[in-house]
């Protein structure tokens, strides 16, 4: 019973996992925390609803358009504040995130309907069952190793690649990075365009098995911003086992209705205190 | 020089007078305005109040929260409560409601306290995830526990026996009117006190603000708790107008919006925040009237924090900033600064009545290997200028982290005429009489001169004691935004405010670095009279031998991290490893 409520966790739990990690890369690389990272996921999973369901494309033809709008709008938002805000506090820099989250949660209500729609199913059905009888999904699988495959791909493209390099230098010093002619702009806004892909294909993959209104989806954000927080929006490895973590306890809460409301502080409150241990050093603010 | 222009002083009156004239202009509206239109306008007082309460926290203070509406949907509940229960309906009377939201005000900053507590060691991204977490946390609690009101189904009485009607919309307006005053006039006060200058300072710098004798702590608590109280009352006014709340009022995302919007107007500026009230009405309502869907007004909104975000501005500056040039050609000018400030009479290097008032016995500190200062051992004599010099990198600066409580785990002990100042927190060695500054700029430019030099001196300097000792220094007078001085002069004026707080001993860490040369030499004059003038020993940190060798009664050498050598000038710097250490081989002084 409760091993199935555990694994029930694990693909909400896969799915912050991968907007934690996502937004550790933003983080670390662009200097933001990208309050819309799901929303252009979502928006990008709308168009494609609407191309599959409207004008009758194929599936695959669907997503890959939608994917390449979640890009694009990334981009977009990536590409406004390289352009006007190069030099802002991280602060300023999320500010505009929170704005453009709230711009596209309006925009689909306006061009989608109020009326919520299913999405197309990409990954459907069970695939095995363990042996106390907790069903595994595919959806489950497809999402965690999703999460697995971002999180170490990211790691090893940036330690090991030529362009990764770039990347970090850019991320660590702007300005020297900037005197060694590397292009700082284009390389931020391709993080942007990157992270803004994977947060289509992730919707489009759990889309389908979360619940799918624009506002429910776009705030995925939150717990994957809390899963970013067991990293302290500085490794990875952290935010993806914390999100699995999240994912793993809220299900396991879910087996005892009397225990409702304190499943929901439990994530916060675990993150809250693994953090002020983390950070009990850092007493003031600046080193010196 | 720095030419700066005097304006009249501030009457301490005027936010009442405004708060007065508001009301009275509330009233009138009241009485013009038809009943059933007055919703609208109640609306945006109670959203005015909201973004006052954000504010503080995040526009004063420099914390990002984003959980202000969790603090409104706590106030709503605890009003909703009291006043389902009946608790104290027959005492209290018509007035059982305001008692009912004061208690949701008291019980709402309790709770600001709890979720700012992380905020003590979590700063900026962090800290902003985690208050939205909270936000979504309350919002999935109230979703299943649902408000008072609504379980019992029944709405709540309205304050002094309003009417449900329009009738009773036309009372909850004047309502709403005198209480929005209140809060405006309150926050008023509170952003120019002690507390408001502490909120400005802890968002500049922590270190700044703890070396000013003020608990870093306390100022981050009490911006979250008066932040909540605020938004607890906001809570209130809003159940008091709709008598049954729901949690779709209240959530995460609108949290979010308020933080955009209080952002794009600037609401820690009270007229601002009514300006972000109206618009937060208004454009939804135009949207209405021309029959475009609602959600363009958060398209609006949207676009709007981008702009205001992306140009790093915010109305509300921009429209005082326009008002201030436009004043400041009304002004006198008037010169300030050391170059061009008249001479003074030359004082001898002061001398010392030979009591050790600062006494550091085997000071060491230690970075994981590396030892930044060993064994030293130091007295400075009351009355005195000791001056401490050493190459880049000696550990001088971390001779005065030490000192001032911002090394606790350093070994060795230091004494302050006779009493102990180990593991004493930094703003308890500042209050008990060991003073610092710093190399960096530490003046919170949000402040005035004056605001800044009551805020360092904590009471300890009269008005005309703080103006004789900004006039010695020739910084700008008290009412002078520290906005617009030079980052030299600051750094003067941080001295001058220490001075101000009448310590033991000063320890001024390169307090002439910026100056020109002549403002080193009319710097130095006016060190020299500071023991015998304001009753003030000093430890002078300073690269510039000049001004070292033209103020200190003694000097000390420190080189990695241990003393070289100590005593009178002559003999330390004439003392050959001195020379070999501090000027090179070849070099001579």
């Amino acid at each position: 019973m409760w091993l199935n409520n555990v694994v029930a966790g694990l693909t909400p739990g896969a799915t912050y996992a991968i907007v934690g990690v996502l937004l550790t890369l933003m983080s670390q690389l662009t200097r933001v925390v990208n309050f819309a990272q799901v929303a252009v996921g979502m928006f990008g999973g709308y168009i494609s609803l609407t191309l599959v369901t409207k004008m009758h494309l194929p599936i695959f033809v669907g997503v890959i358009v939608g994917v390449l709008v979640a890009a694009i709008l990334s981009a977009l938002l990536g590409w406004i504040i390289a352009t006007w805000l190069s030099e802002a506090s991280t602060s300023a820099r999320s500010a505009v995130t929170v704005a453009g989250l709230l711009f596209l949660i309006s925009l689909a209500f306006i061009l989608f309907g109020y009326r919520n729609q299913p999405f197309p199913t990409i990954v459907a059905g069970p695939l095995f069952t363990l042996p106390g009888g907790a069903v595994v999904s595919k959806v489950t699988v497809v999402v965690i190793v999703l999460a697995i495959v971002i999180t170490v791909g990211s790691w090893a493209f940036l330690k090991f690649t030529a362009f990764g390099v770039k990347l970090r230098a850019v991320s660590d010093r702007q300005m020297a990075a900037e005197l060694l002619g590397l292009n700082v702009k284009m390389l931020n806004v391709s993080v942007w365009f990157v992270t803004g892909a994977i947060a289509g294909i992730t919707v489009a993959l759990v889309g389908p098995s979360a619940s799918n209104d624009y506002v429910t989806l776009s705030s995925i954000v939150i717990p994957g911003a809390a899963a970013a927080l067991v990293g302290a929006f500085k490794r990875m490895d952290l935010a993806l086992i914390g999100g699995l973590a999240i994912g793993a306890i809220q299900g396991l809460f879910a087996g005892f209705p009397n225990l409702l409301i304190v499943r929901d502080w439990v994530p916060i409150i675990f993150i809250i205190l693994f953090l002020l241990w983390n950070q009990r050093k850092e007493v003031w603010d600046v080193a010196r | 020089m720095l030419r700066v222009r005097v304006a009249s002083q501030e009457k301490w009156w005027l936010p009442l007078a405004i708060g007065g004239i508001a009301i009275a202009i509330g009233i009138i509206i009241a009485i013009v305005i038809p009943a059933d239109s007055l919703f609208r306008p109640t609306t945006i007082l109670v959203a005015s109040i909201s973004l006052m309460g954000l504010g503080v926290v995040t526009g004063t203070a420099g914390m990002i929260a984003l959980c202000q509406l969790s603090f409104a949907a706590v106030g709503a509940w605890i009003v909703e409560w009291f006043s389902v229960n009946d608790i104290w309906g027959n005492i209290f009377g018509n007035f059982s409601f305001v008692v009912y939201m004061l208690i949701a005000g008291v019980g709402t900053a309790a709770i600001g306290v709890i979720v700012g507590l992380p905020a003590l060691r979590l700063r900026g991204v962090n800290l902003a995830v985690i208050t939205l977490g909270i936000a979504a946390a309350f919002d999935l609690t109230l979703q299943k526990t649902s408000f008072p009101a609504l379980v019992a189904g029944k709405h709540i009485a309205r304050p002094f026996g309003l009417g449900s009607d329009f009738g009773g919309d036309k009372g909850i307006f004047i309502f709403a009117v005198v209480t929005t005053a209140l809060v405006a006039i309150a926050i008023t006060y509170l952003q120019h006190s002690r507390w408001g200058s502490s909120w400005k300072s802890v968002a500049f710098s922590e270190r700044g603000t703890a070396s000013a004798g003020t608990s870093v702590q306390v100022a981050k608590l009490t911006a979250f708790a008066v932040s909540a109280f605020v938004g607890g009352i906001a809570g209130g006014l809003f159940d008091s107008q709709i008598t049954q709340a729901n949690f779709s009022s209240f959530s995460p995302l609108q949290s979010l919006g308020m933080y955009v919007l209080s952002a794009v107007v600037g609401s820690h500026l009270i007229d601002m925040a009514l300006l972000g009230g109206i618009l937060f009405v208004v454009i939804p309502w135009i949207l209405q009237l021309l029959k475009v869907p609602l959600e363009w007004s958060t398209v609006i909104f949207g676009v709007l924090g981008i702009q205001a975000l992306t140009t790093g501005s915010n109305l509300g500056t921009d429209i005082r900033n326009g008002f201030r040039r436009r004043r400041a050609k009304a002004m006198i000018p008037t010169e300030v600064g050391l170059a061009s400030s008249q001479a003074i009479a030359a004082v001898e290097i002061p001398r010392g009545t030979g009591k050790v008032l600062l006494d550091i016995k085997g000071l060491t500190v230690e970075f994981g290997a590396v030892k930044a200062l060993t064994n030293v051992t130091l007295a400075v004599e009351e009355g005195t200028i000791l001056g401490l010099i050493g190459p880049n990198g000696a550990g001088k600066s971390t001779l005065i982290d030490a000192l001032t409580g911002f090394l606790p785990e350093h070994g060795g002990t230091v004494a302050l005429n006779g009493v102990s100042l180990d593991k004493l927190a930094p703003n308890r060695i500042a209050r008990g009489g060991l003073r610092r500054t710093y190399q960096q700029d530490r003046v919170p430019p949000t402040l005035s001169v004056g605001a800044y030099m009551r805020f360092v001196s904590r009471g300890q300097a009269k008005p005309a004691e703080i103006d004789e000792i900004l006039a010695f220094f020739a910084c700008p007078p008290v009412r002078t935004p520290l906005s617009l001085v030079d980052v030299g002069t600051r750094r003067l004026i941080e001295v001058a405010a220490s001075i101000a707080a009448k310590p033991q001993v000063l320890l001024l860490d390169e307090p002439a670095a910026g100056l020109s040369h002549d403002e080193h030499v009319a710097f130095g004059d006016r060190l020299r009279q500071v023991p015998s003038r304001y009753g003030v020993t000093i430890l002078l940190i300073e690269h510039d031998l000049d001004l070292v060798r033209s103020v200190s009664t003694s000097i000390t050498v420190l080189n990695f991290g241990e003393v070289l050598a100590s005593g009178t000038q002559e003999s330390v710097l004439s003392n050959p490893e001195v020379l070999k250490a501090y000027m090179g081989e070849t070099e001579l002084l």
